[in-house]
């Protein structure tokens, strides 16, 4: 039999100005199952859980409502006070009689009847809970981590840095990510990659961390603290535990002009190659759609010269399974592509900027390679057509960034800072150039960083013109080839137009091209860029809504290097707080089958967002086959439910919101 | 509320089904704002609009609603990233069933209410009152329950 | 037809001979000369084996059997209505495809009892049967597929038509009038190939989603329930309604929703060998106009 208390808080005066506390409490009383109906000031404090405590004690109660806030406030609080007193926690229910009540209604009778009304609700559906265990799940006390930029090699040091084994997974032959190509950073200007490649030296030597360059996360199986990971290690043709990184290979390589990728095709490199000198690790690649052995046989001239014998023109791509309990993603970002070509059909690109048609309009990933000193041209900003050190540079800000007509409708966040410190790295090198910047608002939120962009203006005089291009041609003036650009300066009310050597456009991030189908194996949102959804935008801005699946860096928003590196370890943290347990605890408030009656029709197993559902064959004691049947990976529900209302049979319920306590809940409302 | 016979006194039920992550904020959000409305709904909280299973609108129907409200997150905010997307698939169909069998399926709302969306959640429900008071009990369907009483 | 009949009855001998499979599902006479189901295990009864024009019953309701799948491999006798039954069912994982053996009749209509054209043939797709093992019969002027506008032209569809234009009330009054004769027999249930549940939700008492009487409410509730469980589902074999007792012409619902199936996601049910429910996916971009 039930034996149910009700206690109805008054909130102070925010419940009592409003509802008859008192009567309710008396017409609660003689609810069938009801046991006590009692109401006192402050439900939530001190006394008033101690008055919820002694009345369990003293009566033994198998269940409690409350009658106060929302569930989404004091559930917990109420959960817990009850388990103190020897009920189980998900035999507590709660009924809102403050936000969905006493708030919005102002006539007492009406809100008075209303809130009686919403109590039978719980104290019915109340009657039909079953007392609930939470769930343990084991943890593998492992990470992996997806992406090896800044954010990737951050969040994987924190991990190892705690003692906890982490694998990081980097698709391109080296890790660094985007940073390792930029020239300076702001607003300190300090280098790069002085600040990143000790970090990424780091990740390859910690004894904790197993790298796997030029590698793909290629499945995801499993669930929170329990993942199964195969990962695609690409054929590298070079066997690297022999390979010293000696170089011998790539500068006798006779294939020497290829575009490299790393220089966003200002540079070349070899057939065999590493992606920068500073690569991590210092192991080649065989690039093999451009090495000519691979085309016709020959060549082999890397074999021959290799002293360590690390050459293997028979190497295959790799599939290795790893067992993780938390997955970091760091797949940061690449630049919205200006070109009339979009992969989005909403996205219509900037052809009247001449990009990709004139040489000398770049973007501003390339403008960071030529004047890196570890660039193509050592740090000298000489345009890519030819070669001459541009006297007039125009930037533009916004490009593809907050227009919804041409490209996405978010601001990048980082543009107007690095636009800022490209015209300052550019007039520290060429001290009589004209640096002209576009832009619409200077967004400059940040330690330091209006400063910045103030010294950028003030002290090295870089020029900036309020309004937007609207278009660039390229003509011969004095025997040049120019780039005149025109615009508008809004300030002025008055048209712009420069001949320039140069064009730097500022283009939008984008999330990177594989994250939204890495997202998929994840079970991870994103939104309709392809950026990867956080939980909550405020209060969980690292988790996701996939457990055990954390985010960092800009695979998840726009963000500088400093965010990225804040929200890595975020990360991290969260995963470390996960593997401080031996077991975790999860909510019990999830989906089962009566595996007696289901006929596996595997319309849940269609509809369940998680992939948490499966067929399996039950068989009897000789092993001969009985029946198919879904069953629930207790690990990956969440909870949602969607499997119940799919299912013909109702086979398959949900834990605290099954379907005889919400069938309870509405004929409780029987007029 | 004890529902009269007489039209002029008549004060609608309406039971709304809503998603724990998006419309019971919204709702939430009304109340902290101080958002008023008419006291006639009657929230049952269900984890998403995905568990949302077209007979427990029926059900609603048959405990004498005259209304149903069902609510949840935009598409693309699901918490559970998907059942609002299965959940509308459905209600798709179901009005198709209920249009051909004669429910009435301007006493049937849908909507995407969000946790922020307060202000919507208040004058969304203001206009359901408003409307089923315009139209009146629902005798259509109360009718079907009570020729069963009277067999 | 007699050919056909010869024919049908020569494939199941050498079915059964060969041990392809081990009973045939088809239609045979009882002693009384009615069309009924019969199981064929023995070549030398392939004789008993009929083909004609009352041959209505949709067989593929057998197959989920558990006393049929005990007597082991199947072959079955299909119409081409019956066929997309097969295809449903195989997508549902109820049956494994390569486990059953089709013989799909070439069909220009069948009838219910004392001749009356069954209800079934005034939603046909097609004569010829899709994705089966064998066809037998004539294919040369048996119309392979009728298109959306060829079906809608037959009379089923402007029936639903006509009820839709009638006013809210009056549909409602309709229906009750319909389904105030419903006995809940659950013949419809019964008859049906794709309600292969191993318990109805309508004979679930905890919670109680249906009166158990055969109420109107009841009535209401479970006709409801029985359409929507098949929506995207139902192949409009008829089934349902040929089995009506209280000869409600319950199909009339069911082809609402396939129809809104059709037009809105492009999903005609049992012709897509491998297609995923319509309920239980979902798509970005599903259109709707009514969610404020």
């Amino acid at each position: 039999m039930a034996k149910i208390g009700v206690f109805t808080c008054w909130c102070g005066e925010n419940i009592a100005r409003h509802i008859d506390v008192e009567r309710v409490s008396k017409a609660i009383e003689s609810l069938p199952g009801v046991h006590c109906s009692m109401n006192y000031k402050y439900m939530c404090s001190e006394p008033g859980q101690s008055l919820i405590i002694d009345q369990i004690k003293s009566l033994g109660l198998t269940g409690v409502v409350v009658a106060s806030c929302s569930p989404h406030m004091h559930l917990k609080t109420f959960r817990a006070a009850a388990q103190l007193a020897g009920v189980n926690p998900y035999m507590v229910e709660m009924a809102n009689i403050r936000e969905q009540c006493s708030w919005v209604h102002a006539d007492k009778e009406e809100a008075t009847a209303k809130a009686i009304e919403l109590i039978r609700i719980s104290v019915e559906k109340l009657r039909h809970n079953r007392p609930l265990q939470p769930i343990s799940v084991p943890i593998t006390k492992k990470a992996l981590v997806i992406g090896g930029g800044v954010a990737g090699i951050q969040a994987a040091l924190d991990i190892a840095a705690a003692g906890h084994e982490v694998i990081l997974v980097e698709k391109e032959p080296s890790v660094g990510g985007k940073m390792a190509g930029l020239s300076e950073t702001f607003p300190t200007l300090d280098c790069s990659q002085c600040i990143l490649t000790p970090r990424m030296v780091e990740v390859n030597q910690h004894p904790k961390i197993r790298l796997m360059t030029y590698s793909e996360v290629e499945k995801v199986e499993g669930y929170i603290g329990n993942f199964s990971v195969t990962i695609r290690q690409k054929a590298r043709y070079v066997d690297v535990n022999k390979c010293t990184g000696c170089g011998t290979c790539w500068n006798g390589c006779p294939n020497k002009r290829i575009p490299n990728s790393f220089d966003f095709n200002l540079g070349n490199r070899t057939a065999i190659y590493i992606p920068f000198p500073q690569a991590v690790p210092a192991r080649p690649v065989i690039d093999s759609s451009r090495c000519i052995h691979f085309k016709n046989g020959k060549c082999g001239i890397c074999e021959k010269n290799c002293a360590a014998g690390a050459i293997n023109f028979n190497d295959e791509d790799k599939l290795i399974t790893e067992e993780v309990g938390a997955v970091v993603v760091a797949t940061g970002y690449q630049l919205y592509s200006i070109g009339k070509e979009q992969s989005n059909p909403n996205l219509s690109g900037y052809g009247e900027y001449g990009y990709g048609k004139y040489k000398d309009v770049i973007d501003s990933l390339q403008f960071e390679r030529l004047i890196s000193a570890s660039g193509p041209t050592g740090g000298e900003p000489k345009r890519p057509s030819d070669g001459r050190v541009p006297q007039k540079i125009v930037f533009i800000q916004c490009v593809g960034s907050r227009d919804n007509a041409k490209g996405v409708s978010y601001c990048s966040k980082i543009c107007c800072m690095y636009t800022a410190k490209h015209t300052m790295l550019y007039k520290h090198k060429v001290h009589d150039g004209e640096a002209h910047v576009f832009y619409m608002d200077i967004r400059s939120g940040g330690k330091k960083y209006d400063e910045f962009v103030r010294r950028a203006i003030e002290q090295d005089g870089a020029l900036y013109h309020r309004g937007r291009v609207s278009k660039i041609t390229e003509e011969e003036i004095d025997g040049v080839r120019k780039l005149v650009v025109r615009g508008a300066d809004t300030l002025t009310g008055k048209p712009v137009t420069v001949e320039a050597d140069m064009v730097v456009l500022a283009c939008a991030m984008a999330p990177t091209d594989g994250a939204t189908a890495l997202a998929q194996k994840l079970s991870v949102g994103y939104d309709e860029y392809g950026f990867l959804s956080e939980s909550h935008p405020k209060l969980r801005p690292v988790e996701t809504n996939s457990a055990g699946v954390f985010l960092c860096g800009a695979c998840q928003g726009p963000k500088d290097i400093p965010e990225s590196v804040a929200q890595a370890s975020a990360a991290a943290a969260k995963v470390l707080v996960m593997f401080s347990q031996d077991h975790l605890t999860r909510e019990p408030e999830i989906a089962h089958v009566d595996e007696s009656l289901c006929a596996a029709c595997c319309a849940c197993v269609q509809a369940c967002p998680y992939e948490a559902i499966s067929i399996e064959e039950i068989v009897d004691r000789k092993g001969n086959h009985v029946k198919n049947t879904s069953r629930v990976n207790p690990g990956l529900c969440m909870g949602c439910g969607t499997c119940v209302a799919v299912c013909p049979s109702k086979s398959i319920d949900l834990e605290g919101f099954t379907e005889e306590e919400v069938y309870a809940e509405i004929e409780s409302l029987l007029s | 509320m004890e529902k009269t016979n007489t039209d002029q006194t008549f004060e609608p039920k309406i039971i709304a089904f809503v998603c724990n992550w998006c419309t019971y904020l919204g709702a939430d959000l009304a109340g902290t704002n101080r958002l008023e409305y008419p006291a006639n709904i009657r929230i049952i909280r269900l984890p998403c609009t995905g568990r949302i299973d077209f007979n427990l609108v029926i059900k609603a129907f048959e405990v004498g609603a005259d209304a149903v409200l069902v609510s949840g997150c935009h598409p693309g905010d699901c918490h559970y990233n998907a059942g609002n997307y299965h959940a509308r698939r459905r209600w798709i169909l179901f009005r198709e069933l209920l249009e051909v069998l004669g429910i009435e399926t301007e006493r049937i709302h849908f909507s995407w209410i969000s946790a922020a969306e307060g202000a919507k959640f208040q004058k969304f429900v203001t206009e359901i009152v408003d409307k089923t008071r315009a139209l009146g009990p629902y005798r259509g369907y109360q009718s079907i329950t009570h020729e069963s009483e009277e067999r | 037809m007699e050919y056909q009949e010869y024919q049908l009855r020569e494939t199941a001998a050498k079915l059964l001979e060969e041990e392809k499979a081990n009973v045939v599902i088809g239609y045979g006479l009882s002693k009384t000369g009615k069309v009924v189901p019969v199981f064929i295990t023995r070549p030398e009864d392939a004789q008993k084996l009929v083909w004609n024009s009352e041959c209505h019953q949709n067989l593929v309701v057998f197959l989920t059997r558990p006393e049929v799948k005990r007597l082991g491999k199947p072959a079955i006798v299909v119409k081409p209505c019956d066929a997309r039954a097969i295809v449903v069912l195989a997508n549902e994982s109820q049956i494994m495809r390569h486990e059953v053996y089709v013989i799909g009749m070439v069909c220009e209509g069948v009838n219910e009892d004392q001749g009356r054209p069954s209800s079934r043939c005034a939603i046909c797709y097609g004569h010829y049967p899709q994705n089966v093992d064998q066809v037998i019969g004539e294919a040369e002027d048996a119309p392979k597929d009728l298109s959306k506008e060829e079906r809608r032209k037959t009379g089923k569809y402007q029936r639903i038509e006509e009820i839709k234009a009638l006013p809210p009330d009056e549909r409602l009054a309709y229906w009750k009038r319909e389904f105030s004769r419903c006995v809940r027999c659950y013949a419809c249930r019964q008859s049906c190939p794709l309600c292969y549940c191993n318990r109805c939700v309508a004979d679930k008492n905890r919670p109680a989603r249906i009166p158990t009487s055969a109420s109107l409410q009841g009535n209401f509730a479970w006709n409801i329930l029985r359409a929507f469980h098949l929506a995207g589902r139902c192949v409009s074999c008829g089934a349902c309604s040929a089995a009506c007792p209280a000869g409600i012409d319950l199909n009339l619902i069911n082809l609402t929703l396939a129809n809104a199936a059709e037009e809105q996601f492009d999903h005609l049910s049992g012709t897509k060998v491998g297609a995923l429910p319509l309920i239980g996916t979902f798509s970005e971009s599903d259109k709707e106009d009514f969610i404020r």
